[in-house]
């Protein structure tokens, strides 16, 4: 037996540990500007940057990729080398990798108050940043599956597998959704639409939930938990199970985003039923990791590391059994569009990525500064404040997702809503969000001493660049390739000595489920029933189309009238299929802050929009939505325009070849037309203006499907 | 061809079956590859976390890092 040393790199393990603090900080202090907006909407102090609707993404963005995000390459960096006993395949790949990411988060962090999205969930950024965020990727991918390739240790820990798995499905789904023709430099439109867009977003959407929240999480837990309670996982037989169950899975979920929506009976009734099942490798993982803890709970009392772990295990537990129970369409009908759905994803995200990221730093930081923590009093402290803010908002959530939900199908004794108006279901919420933003302040304040803490250690310790290693080299065992003959080893031994095949089966894994639920529903005409009266939008509406997107009013509005007499009362005739073919992208949203507008064309008279967006408090007293005063200031882009039909047409929009030369004369008469209609309220306004194309999309929006709709004729003249 | 027979597939609830079918084969096949495992290997993959090599004072196992009143 030969001995062998080498060294560790801990530089990239602390470079994305101080990203993974810096960004926490960014992503929660955004989430409470915009908690706060929903009760006071003045915090956005009238700036277009600053709205709720361009703030959001940025929320979320900063705390999927760039908390999470650094989070989880911290741990995989500082993990992968020690399972595999080899130092990091490339340390350049590595710097790369890291100023590439935080280079992309920079981007995220100046487009999106700039308004240039794409307007899809978790997948806002626009398509150089999308590039980007490729190449950054498959260099991660490569340095991960170099340093696999060149390991001292024959078999792949389980925590391997889901390195692997997030590394080569992430790719999948990131490029598979982002797949889009540009239109400008930060514009683009997708090469799906409608029903389909609505799939494969979900279906990314989804993923990005389980491929980047959850399976490189699970696999940091098989590593930090082991090592934290200083003795091996409860079972390593079920953490294959849960391996192979969960990411199998996993990818078939995704249309329980979609429930009683425009989508195929089918494909919701698949992903209602693979949702159900999901419990059983979610639970596995969860009782795993707990379990793990046997015979040392005594420890947990007095290791900040292993509370917080035990919370986030407890928080995963809670949001995978709360998960396939809200897909369960009688469920879902209930909690879909409300705070319901912000309650189920801030407990995974406050209590398992966040706690266990806590865990992972509380962890780390001493080990990589060789001292003991500057204070566990303060590492308490923070782990109850965070507790106590977690549940000051998961609770207001609940209590407000179920009220509202609720009011929404009240009827009275006559048949008839028993609260017509949407403004007097959101009235009731108000408290909730308070309560809500004092529970946010709470977990903000317990990161804050966080950080303190851990700038404390390492003031005090000395950082240890590389950690000197000496592994013991053991000849290859009987069986294997190359060594004696004998008893060749099989089954599942066999595959963890083959990371290349273990990919390969992974991707099978998750390939199966995408493709059976998005070729058909591509392919198979009847998932799409043609409606005669849909056309293309015009011009001055996709202008306006593209301003609903750049101002994120998908974030509170929803576009889906569902199949209830709640919904039809309210809202008007139920969304159909056909209705969205030349939505690109689809705007059917995921959350009611504000009413539905997929029927609100012709409800009201553009003068009421055009006042409505000025102030929203003039037209709807109490009113939470932002004002948007710079629409009546704004010019429409018209250079844009040739451009965007043009994108329109290559995917799929059938405007006549050269309509854009014709384009903005076009866009100019049915600008004059909505400016003449405003003279007779005695609204004054230019017809270049951009609050004109708004009114000129949602005017449109669900007509179609009423013959006498003046849009539609106005439409029917760019028909090829 | 392969688009022809796709878009005129009818029956397409069949889906539902089938995937359920595919999803109990690969759970069972699963079980099964799990449970023929050796104990010994078993154990051995098990404790890879707690054996990474590492000499010094502050080795990252090294538990003195996180006791009580540290």
């Amino acid at each position: 037996m030969n001995q062998e040393t080498f060294r560790y790199d801990n530089r990239i393990v602390r470079a994305f540990a101080i990203a993974t603090v810096v960004w926490g900080l960014v992503g929660f202090l955004a989430g409470l500007l915009i908690a706060c907006q929903l009760f006071l909407p003045e915090l956005n102090l009238n700036l277009q940057y600053t709205t709720f609707g361009r703030l959001r993404p940025l929320h979320t963005n900063a705390v999927i990729f760039a908390f999470v995000g650094n989070g989880l390459f911290m741990g995989i960096y500082y993990s992968l080398q020690r399972l595999c006993k080899a130092r990091m395949f490339s340390d350049g790949l590595g710097w790369f990798h890291f100023w590439g990411w935080q280079a992309i988060l920079v981007a995220a962090a100046i487009t999106l108050p700039l308004g240039l999205t794409t307007s899809k969930e978790y997948a806002e950024l626009e398509w150089p940043v999308d590039i980007a965020i490729a190449v950054v990727w498959v260099a991660f991918t490569v340095n991960l599956l170099g340093t696999i390739l060149r390991r001292r240790e024959k078999h792949l820990y389980v925590a391997i597998w889901f390195y692997i798995a997030t590394a080569v499905t992430v790719a999948l789904l990131h490029i598979g959704n982002s797949l889009a023709v540009p239109a400008g430099l930060f514009k683009s439109y997708p090469i799906y639409a409608g029903v389909q867009d609505a799939l494969v977003q979900w279906w990314y959407g989804h993923n990005a939930v389980a491929f980047f929240l959850t399976t490189p999480y699970l696999g940091l837990m098989y590593y930090f938990l082991p090592k934290a309670a200083e003795r091996p996982v409860f079972s390593y037989r079920l953490s294959i199970i849960h391996f192979w169950g969960l990411i199998f899975i996993y990818i078939w979920a995704g249309p329980h985003h979609l429930l009683y929506s425009a989508l195929p009976d089918w494909a919701q009734s698949l992903g209602m039923v693979f949702s159900v099942m999901l419990v059983a490798p979610s639970w596995g993982g969860m009782l795993n990791g707990l379990l793990t803890l046997r015979g040392a709970w005594d420890r947990v009392r007095q290791d900040p590391m292993l509370k917080f772990m035990v919370v986030a295990l407890t928080a995963y537990g809670m949001a995978t059994l709360e998960g396939p129970l809200l897909s369960i369409k009688s469920v879902n009908a209930l909690s879909h569009y409300t705070d319901w759905t912000v309650a189920h994803v801030h407990t995974g995200a406050l209590g398992w990525n966040g706690f266990f990221t806590f865990s992972m730093l509380y962890w780390l930081i001493p080990r990589l500064y060789r001292t003991p923590l500057h204070s566990n009093r303060l590492a308490d402290w923070h782990f109850w404040v965070a507790l106590l803010g977690m549940m000051f908002y998961a609770v207001p959530m609940y209590w407000s997702g179920v009220t509202q939900g609720l009011m929404w199908k009240q009827f009275t004794a006559d048949g008839f809503l028993q609260y017509p108006q949407f403004l007097e279901t959101v009235l009731q919420l108000f408290p909730m969000y308070r309560l809500r933003a004092i529970g946010g302040t709470l977990y903000i304040v317990g990161a804050f001493l966080m950080a303190y803490n851990l700038w404390k250690t390492a003031r005090t310790g000395s950082f240890e660049a590389d950690s000197e290693v000496v592994v013991a080299v053991k000849p290859p065992p009987a069986g294997t390739p190359g060594s004696a003959p004998g008893k060749p080893p099989w089954g599942h031994r066999w595959l963890e000595a083959r990371p290349l095949t273990l990919t390969v089966l992974a991707l099978l894994a998750v390939l199966v489920g995408g493709l059976v639920e998005i070729v058909p529903m591509y392919l198979v005409k009847e998932n799409v029933p043609t409606i005669a009266g849909v056309r293309p939008y015009t011009p001055l509406e996709v202008m306006g189309r593209d301003l609903y997107i750049r101002e994120g009013c998908v974030g509170c509005h929803s576009q889906m009238v569902r199949p209830f007499r709640s919904e039809t009362e309210r809202y008007g005739e139920y969304s159909k299929a056909g209705e969205f073919v030349f939505d690109h992208p689809f705007l059917w949203g995921s959350k009611r802050t504000g009413p539905d507008l997929h029927r609100i064309g012709g409800k009201y008279p553009d003068a009421w929009h055009f006042n409505h967006m000025e102030n929203p408090r003039s037209t709807s007293p109490g009113s939470m939505m932002p004002r948007y005063p710079w629409l009546l200031d704004q010019k429409i882009d018209t250079a844009a325009v040739g451009p965007r039909i043009a994108a329109l047409r290559s995917v799929g929009v059938p405007y006549p070849a050269g309509y854009e030369k014709q384009a903005v004369a076009d866009l100019g008469k049915q600008a004059a037309g909505i400016v003449t209609s405003l003279k007779t309220a005695r609204i004054e306004t230019p017809p270049d203006r951009e609050i004109i194309a708004l009114i000129a999309y949602l005017q449109r929006l669900g007509t179609d499907i009423k013959a006498s709709s003046p849009a539609g004729q106005a439409t029917a003249s760019i028909q090829p | 061809m392969i688009r022809n027979v796709l878009t005129h597939t009818g029956g397409i609830a069949v889906y539902g079956i089938v995937s359920v079918c595919l999803f109990f084969a690969v759970f069972a096949a699963a079980v099964v590859w799990t449970l023929v495992q050796r104990a010994s290997h078993v154990r051995h993959m098990g404790r890879l976390p707690l054996d990474d090599g590492e000499i010094g004072p502050f080795a990252p196992s090294a538990p003195k890092n996180h006791e009580p009143g540290s």
